[in-house]
């Protein structure tokens, strides 16, 4: 799995990610779409590591910014 | 913005597969240029059931020369990659677009996957948009600096020229990337693969791989 921006974050991610990926193919893409309370309870951890990185690096509120201004995704099916 | 580039390709994989490799396919031979991935949100819409991500990289800028000689001093580059699964449907739509040249150059690339008409593959429409707003921008003030002396629109002609060849050499790496974390879910599963990604061993499927990848691109 890939690395975090943040060294530090490192751990949390990885544990996030681990338990994404699990929920992902063995939940989510056999239509169990309610999300993981175990994998959001690591996201929070991980998250909170992230943002203050984010803020030390001081590119927190440009990637807010482009986070809201950017066009929405349509996901709307069609076929 | 211009659209200057669209592409159709076809995985040789399932669509649930394709779309499980696009979130694990950091790091893999072709990505090098990748240091880092972390998601910033996740969530499922709890009316459609649509699983919204949104991740951000830091990309290694390798510019060109042609391009290094207007913004000397990107070196990096963020992506902000927004993406929607619609499970029920087997729809995944992505956005990815680069954060700190806004302004200067920015390239939007919008994926669709569905499954192709034969469900053993999947299709992948690529469009990517351009837009370089030299001096369009309040914020961009101190970067104007650069391109004084220089006809705007001259620059922007040799971005948009380097942009659209790099733009084909991208997509073509990151397909090979995708290619190799398909085939390896698809041999060793998914703990495979973060075992492979972890232990680096990745120089050694480059080789495998290597002249074994011709491209399918539909046109």
């Amino acid at each position: 799995m890939s690395a975090s921006l943040a060294p530090e974050c490192s751990e949390a991610k990885e544990r996030y990610d681990t338990c994404f990926i699990n929920w992902y193919s063995e939940k989510y893409l056999r239509g169990q779409t309610k999300p993981s309370k175990e994998c959001e309870e690591l996201f929070e951890i991980y998250k909170t590591c992230l943002n203050k990185a984010l803020k030390e690096k001081g590119i927190y509120d440009m990637i807010e910014e482009a986070r809201k201004t950017g066009p929405e995704i349509r996901a709307t099916s069609k076929r | 913005m211009v659209k200057f580039f669209e592409t159709n390709f076809s995985y040789d994989y399932q669509w649930p597969a394709v779309t499980l490799a696009y979130f694990l396919r950091y790091p893999n031979p072709y990505s090098t240029h990748v240091v880092s991935s972390d998601t910033l949100s996740s969530f499922v819409n709890p009316e459609t059931g649509n699983l919204h991500i949104t991740r951000l990289h830091l990309k290694r800028g390798k510019l060109p020369a042609s391009v290094a000689r207007f913004i000397p001093k990107i070196k990096e580059s963020y992506i902000l990659e927004r993406s929607v699964i619609d499970a029920r449907n087997q729809r995944m739509c992505t956005e990815s677009r680069n954060l700190d040249w806004e302004g200067v150059l920015s390239v939007v690339e919008n994926q669709e996957y569905v499954p192709a008409a034969d469900p053993a593959r999947t299709d992948v429409k690529t469009i990517v948009k351009f837009e370089s707003r030299l001096g369009h921008r309040k914020r961009e003030e101190e970067k104007r600096g650069f391109f004084q002396g220089w006809g705007t629109s001259g620059v922007r002609a040799s971005l948009e020229v380097v942009g659209r060849s790099r733009m084909r050499d991208g997509l073509m790496k990151s397909r090979e990337g995708m290619k190799l974390v398909l085939e390896q879910l698809r041999e060793r599963g998914f703990v495979g693969v973060v075992k492979e990604q972890r232990q680096g061993g990745w120089e050694r499927w480059k080789k495998v791989w290597r002249g074994d990848h011709g491209m399918e691109e539909a046109r």
